[in-house]
């Protein structure tokens, strides 16, 4: 099979009054058919930019300078699988392109429905505006989608966006977000600014709907246990760059760039002594005054010479396991990892 | 006995805590009283002006060579009010006859009724800038949607210094210019169609040729009104716009791949509308009121012109009655725009309306 998402060599400029900025640099991955690829990093490492990128909402001043983004749209048969270009899309092409094949649930659903429209009007929109289902037809898909998600169907279809809780709205952009069948999700921080409760909740109903149906997500976060539990694949994402990308075992037990060390290192865990707990020094670097070298250096414990002069290239740990490090093989035994 | 009236009181107090749940009849009855106390209000400061109004009418009459006994005699039978009485009694018989719709008389047309006088210039009034209104709004929300859509390209450059600068001019300064350019300079319109709300010997009819002759006769004062008002709403338009611009559900419409048409009136155009219905409500309210300055430079008999007529003439009966009209309908369109806006906007519906 092959991978549902193919992004290479895509860099995403911002233009600010400083000057231009690179938010993301030269990134490659592939999201496999069916897996769950966690983006995790800081606030203002690139992650969402990324996410924006792909179903190209980006705002205005910002601009994708190079790369390419190839999707695949590939039933169970074999038979061979739609290929879209989604750079090339415009227009029209480039309307159907979002949500039907690939759905993007924002950050803060608090404000995601139109306040003057009911939760069925939103449903209707969006099956109208991809001339797909309509009238009865909707009403039961929409319900159904409803029901898996864990909501009461019947009050929430008829409800307004503000009758419904936090929790409840996030549920019901999901289930709008499955609406055409899209074989790509992209989930950007979904559960932010909800409490621990409802935020368990919605990873259940992730969960379940991952074994229930059958697309694949790309997963943004800067919680690492929630992308722990539901990703199978991790990529620490810093100052626009991929930096480490490996299963998730792998990236939890066994991580080799120093970035990623730190960000499991900086969790606190049940077992674990608050005394083994530990920050990483320093702040995401400035974009538009970027440092040399490798861009982490300058909060690097094993950073050198080398470091600060020369950018590292992405090389493979192990087969399925980049890291993108001059220290990578001396960063495991040096620093103390206590996941 | 006893038996009897319990049920009976207990019935009434169930009215009673109906009536004070009821979202309709509090809302009407604040409007009554807000439109009583500013009724009241203007009855006491007409009587507490220097010169008292009816001490004037007096004199005048007397100078007329009246003698001051039927002169007081006179002056209360125009007025309406007996002025030997007390205040409080005069008052009391002010509300009973205003209640009963009966404004008084005009001190100067004699035995004109104020009813009858505001009821001859109200159309005219509710007509010009009723019309203009309706051309405003439309014209100011679809201006200003385009100025946001088009955010800092050179159509919203231009439209927002118009806008600007016709907010800042004064209404009185547009009504002179477009006289002096349209009349004078350009000799596009002969003055005399801008004056007065018909020409003379129109009958008030059905006809074409009788619409013809007020829209010649108002089109200038209405361009006037449009210009005068149009770029606050322009503006404010514009600001309501990019707000909802940049709301998280447009964004989400657009990623759920609705059609730009579909976002722009149902997602965007809908949401950024809301604030503005408040000011319509409380324009229309104020339509009724007319424009002191324009009518009087258009010579256009409506509202406003009679009220400016009678505080020139003193006729205080006369703007009593005005005061009130304007008052009752700027209340009343409030009330109306707190039900309209619960309708339009689901998140401040009414609790007890659709549930």
């Amino acid at each position: 099979m092959q991978p549902t998402l193919t992004v290479r060599n895509l860099t995403i400029e911002y233009a600010t009054r400083r000057g231009k900025v690179q938010a993301i640099r030269n990134v490659s991955f592939d999201v496999k058919r069916g897996e769950a690829l966690a983006l995790i990093g800081e606030s203002g490492s690139g992650k969402t930019t990324l996410g924006l990128g792909i179903v190209q909402l980006l705002p205005v001043m910002a601009r994708i300078t190079s790369g390419d983004i190839l999707y695949r749209r590939q039933d169970k048969t074999g038979a061979p699988p739609l290929e879209i270009a989604a750079l090339t899309l415009k227009g029209n092409s480039l309307r159907q392109f979002r949500w039907r094949e690939c759905a993007m649930v924002f950050q803060g659903a608090l404000n995601a429905f139109n306040p003057v429209l009911k939760i069925a009007d939103h449903f209707r929109d969006t099956a109208k505006a991809h001339g797909a289902l309509n009238g009865k037809s909707l009403e039961e898909r929409g319900k159904h989608l409803l029901n898996l998600v864990r909501l009461d169907a019947e009050r929430v279809w008829k409800s307004y966006p503000h009758e419904l809780s936090g929790g409840m709205r996030q549920r019901v952009l999901i289930a709008l977000a499955l609406l055409l069948d899209p074989q790509l999700i992209i989930l950007d921080e979904p559960t932010t600014a909800l409490d621990i409760l409802t935020q368990r909740n919605i990873m259940d109903v992730l969960q379940e709907l991952r074994s229930k149906l059958d697309f694949s997500l790309i997963f943004i976060s800067h919680d690492l246990s929630l992308a722990a539990e539901l990703a199978d694949r991790v990529a620490t994402v810093y100052a626009g760059k991929i930096v480490e990308l490996s299963d998730v075992q792998t990236i939890f037990k066994a991580p080799t760039h120093p970035y990623t060390i730190g960000l499991i290192n900086a969790v606190p865990t049940l077992s674990g002594h608050k005394d083994d707990l530990t920050s990483i020094p320093g702040s995401p670097p400035d974009l538009v005054e970027m440092p040399s070298g490798c861009k982490f250096h300058p909060r690097c414990p094993l950073a050198d010479e080398q470091c600060k002069t020369r950018e590292p290239e992405s090389e493979f740990a192990a087969a399925d396991h980049q890291v993108t490090c001059w220290q990578w093989q001396k960063a495991r035994g040096v620093l103390k990892s206590y996941a | 006995m006893t038996t009897v009236t319990r049920p009976t009181r207990f019935d009434l107090l169930t009215l009673w805590d109906r009536l004070k749940s009821n979202y309709l009849l509090q809302k009407i009855a604040q409007a009554i009283f807000v439109v009583w106390f500013v009724t009241s209000v203007t009855f006491f400061v007409v009587r507490a002006m220097p010169g008292n109004a009816v001490d004037i009418l007096i004199q005048d009459l007397t100078l007329a060579g009246v003698s001051p006994e039927d002169a007081r005699n006179q002056a209360s039978l125009l007025i309406g009010l007996d002025v030997d009485k007390p205040l409080p009694e005069q008052y009391g018989t002010y509300l009973l006859n205003t209640l009963r719709g009966d404004l008084g008389q005009s001190y100067k047309s004699s035995g004109l009724k104020v009813s009858e006088l505001i009821v001859q210039v109200l159309p005219w009034t509710l007509f010009s800038v009723g019309l203009s209104l309706m051309i405003t709004f439309t014209l100011g929300i679809a201006l200003g949607a385009i100025m946001a859509y088009n955010r800092d390209t050179w159509i919203d450059h231009l439209l927002s210094n118009l806008a600007a600068t016709l907010d800042a001019v004064s209404p009185i300064l547009i009504g002179l210019l477009a006289i002096l350019l349209i009349g004078v300079t350009w000799k596009m319109i002969p003055i005399s169609d801008m004056r007065g709300a018909m020409s003379p010997g129109m009958k008030p009819e059905f006809s074409w040729d009788f619409i013809a002759d007020i829209f010649m006769h108002v089109r200038v004062l209405l361009l006037v009104y449009v210009l005068s008002t149009i770029g606050s709403w322009m503006l404010q338009m514009k600001s309501s716009t990019i707000a909802t611009l940049g709301e998280d559900y447009v964004t989400v419409a657009r990623a759920r791949g609705l059609t730009d048409a579909r976002i722009l009136t149902a997602y965007v155009g809908r949401n950024a509308t809301l604030p503005l219905f408040t000011r319509l409500a409380i324009s229309i309210g104020f339509a009724v009121g007319g424009s002191v300055l324009l009518e009087t430079l258009f010579t256009y008999r409506g509202v406003g012109f009679l009220l400016a007529k009678a505080i020139l003439e003193r006729d205080y009966p006369v703007m009593q009655g005005v005061f009130l009209i304007t008052t009752t309908a700027v209340v009343f369109a409030n009330l109306l725009v707190d039900f309209v806006y619960g309708w339009l906007d689901p998140r401040i519906r009414i609790a007890g309306g659709e549930q």
